[in-house]
């Protein structure tokens, strides 16, 4: 892309794309951590997850303040207005990426000190890692404006709904064989809701990249295979 | 290029009820002009439709001027300016050699970059065109005069003053006189060359405004350099350079997401 006659305007986009990098570098470590934290009932790195929230809001706040300001200021058209509305959309995605971390790190503290099945654990650790992944390439597909592999994001979302819904049975049948797991295993399940919350966020953000790059809007229906709601399927358990 | 192509984009996912359905009021067909050996405008076609705003855009020296200057044969006062090709008023080619100009200036109205009152009253501004095509009683041409002013949103602000000379009023209302002036006549096409430039944000947003409830009555061409204007008041928009017409479509679609690179370059400041 060559640049804007003006070049102050380049240096405004250009710090608009930087904060989301960090922001999505801040949102992604969240997650690494909490889920971290979870498996080793590690309650010193679940606190520092919360506090580090408080950075992400701050860019949060930040990035659109500065978006408006240049909106205001440059009265950008094409590409360039949809760049600044992309920087506010993704911003607001990240920000609740690392609410949903934050969640997940304060049931870590919650669940301490109480049983733990290690099994059930892990099922929420493969979540995350799909999810991680799935974070790492839309932020990747961001930076380089590279549309294909965001909706390569957006088509993969239906894997971990899969795993969402497989897990939630488990937990299910986990309740229902000792009243005692209950609490745990109801903190565990926000624990995975949060995580696959995430993974809808990465798919938001796939498809402000769409927007980003062809200047038109994801009109199909997403895959979807998260089958928890459908009462049917889980009352045949 | 060739500017028959870019036609192409004419209909592109344009908004319900603005854009399809309304006949071209002017047709422009294999365009050329020169200024005597320049060739300063080159194949050019392009419809424009009835009671839209089409705006112009493009660099100084595009051509844009030049092609607003062919729809009411104004060039024609200058020795060496002349136009090949045809442009369409309603199915009749207005350049013909045995059409009537003073017919046709009074059917495609003009407004300039500078406000260009008469040295004479405010009234007699705006009466100064009904006389000179039609004679009609007096009380005929006040209620012209009044319904004008009304029109060019100027006749609250005037109507204690009509006898007072209108170079005495200020930039943006000597600018919506000169459009009273201009829709006193009852043309059918309104031009608009760059008339907003030489004013300041509040009376330009009065000649937007304007604009806007006029194109209710009028076909409306505007060349403009400021393209948040064009966004805000055309519905089809026409980028040109170098005499060419690049790029012509939806207004939101050629400022959102235009096809061709150089359109694209100029509305996002890249120009260079």
């Amino acid at each position: 892309m060559s640049e804007h006659i003006v070049s102050s305007f380049d240096a405004e986009l250009e710090g608009l794309r930087s904060s989301i990098a960090e922001m999505g570098g801040i949102a992604e470590k969240q997650l690494a951590d909490a889920v971290t934290a979870l498996v080793r009932r590690d309650t010193s790195l679940a606190q520092a997850v919360i506090a580090m929230d408080q950075r992400l809001d701050a860019l949060q706040r930040d990035v659109e303040e500065r978006a408006v300001l240049t909106i205001a200021r440059r009265q950008p058209l094409a590409i360039d207005l949809r760049e600044v509305i992309a920087a506010i959309r993704i911003s607001g995605d990240l920000e609740r990426v690392g609410d949903m971390s934050k969640n997940c790190a304060k049931r870590v503290l919650a669940i301490a000190d109480g049983f733990q099945a290690q099994k059930i654990v892990t099922g929420v650790q493969n979540i995350a890692d799909l999810v991680m992944e799935q974070l790492k390439d839309v932020l990747d597909a961001y930076a380089q404006h590279d549309l294909a592999r965001a909706l390569d994001v957006w088509q993969r979302d239906g894997q971990i709904d899969a795993l969402y819904t497989s897990l939630f049975r488990e937990l299910l049948t986990y309740m229902m064989e000792d009243p005692r797991n209950i609490s745990f295993c109801a903190h565990l399940l926000f624990v995975a809701k949060n995580v696959e919350r995430i993974g809808d966020h990465a798919t938001n953000i796939a498809e402000t990249i769409n927007y980003l790059v062809t200047g038109q809007n994801l009109t199909a229906e997403r895959p979807k295979n998260d089958r928890t709601t459908a009462p049917v399927d889980v009352a045949a358990e | 290029m060739n500017a028959v192509s870019s036609m192409v984009h004419l209909d592109r996912g344009g908004r319900p009820g603005t854009n399809e359905g309304a006949p071209a009021r002017i047709s422009v067909r294999n365009l050329d002009f020169y200024y005597g050996d320049f060739h300063s405008l080159k194949n050019i076609t392009i419809d424009f439709k009835d009671r839209h705003v089409t705006a112009l855009i493009g660099p100084s020296g595009c051509g844009k001027s030049t092609l607003l200057r062919c729809f009411n044969r104004i060039y024609s006062l200058y020795p060496d300016q002349r136009a090949t090709g045809e442009i369409l008023l309603d199915g009749r080619n207005i350049l013909a050699p045995n059409v009537d100009v003073n017919e046709l200036r009074s059917r495609v109205g003009m407004v300039f970059q500078k406000p260009t009152p008469f040295p004479m009253s405010i009234y007699d501004n705006v009466a100064f065109g009904v006389r000179l095509y039609e004679k009609l009683p007096k009380a005929e041409v006040d209620a012209r005069v009044e319904s004008a002013l009304r029109r060019a949103a100027l006749w609250d602000e005037v109507k204690d003053k009509l006898r007072q000379p209108g170079l005495g009023l200020s930039g943006g209302q000597q600018q919506r006189l000169c459009i009273a002036r201009t829709v006193a006549q009852g043309p059918e096409v309104i031009l608009f060359d760059e008339p907003t430039s030489a004013l300041d944000p509040i009376s330009t947003g009065k000649i937007e405004e304007l604009i806007e409830h006029l194109r209710t009555e009028f076909t409306i061409v505007i060349v403009t350099h400021n393209m948040q204007q064009a966004a805000r008041i055309s519905q089809y928009t026409g980028f040109m350079y170098l005499g060419e017409l690049v790029e012509f479509g939806a207004t939101n679609n050629l400022f959102m997401n235009p096809v061709k690179k150089q359109t694209h370059d100029y509305v996002t400041g890249r120009f260079g």
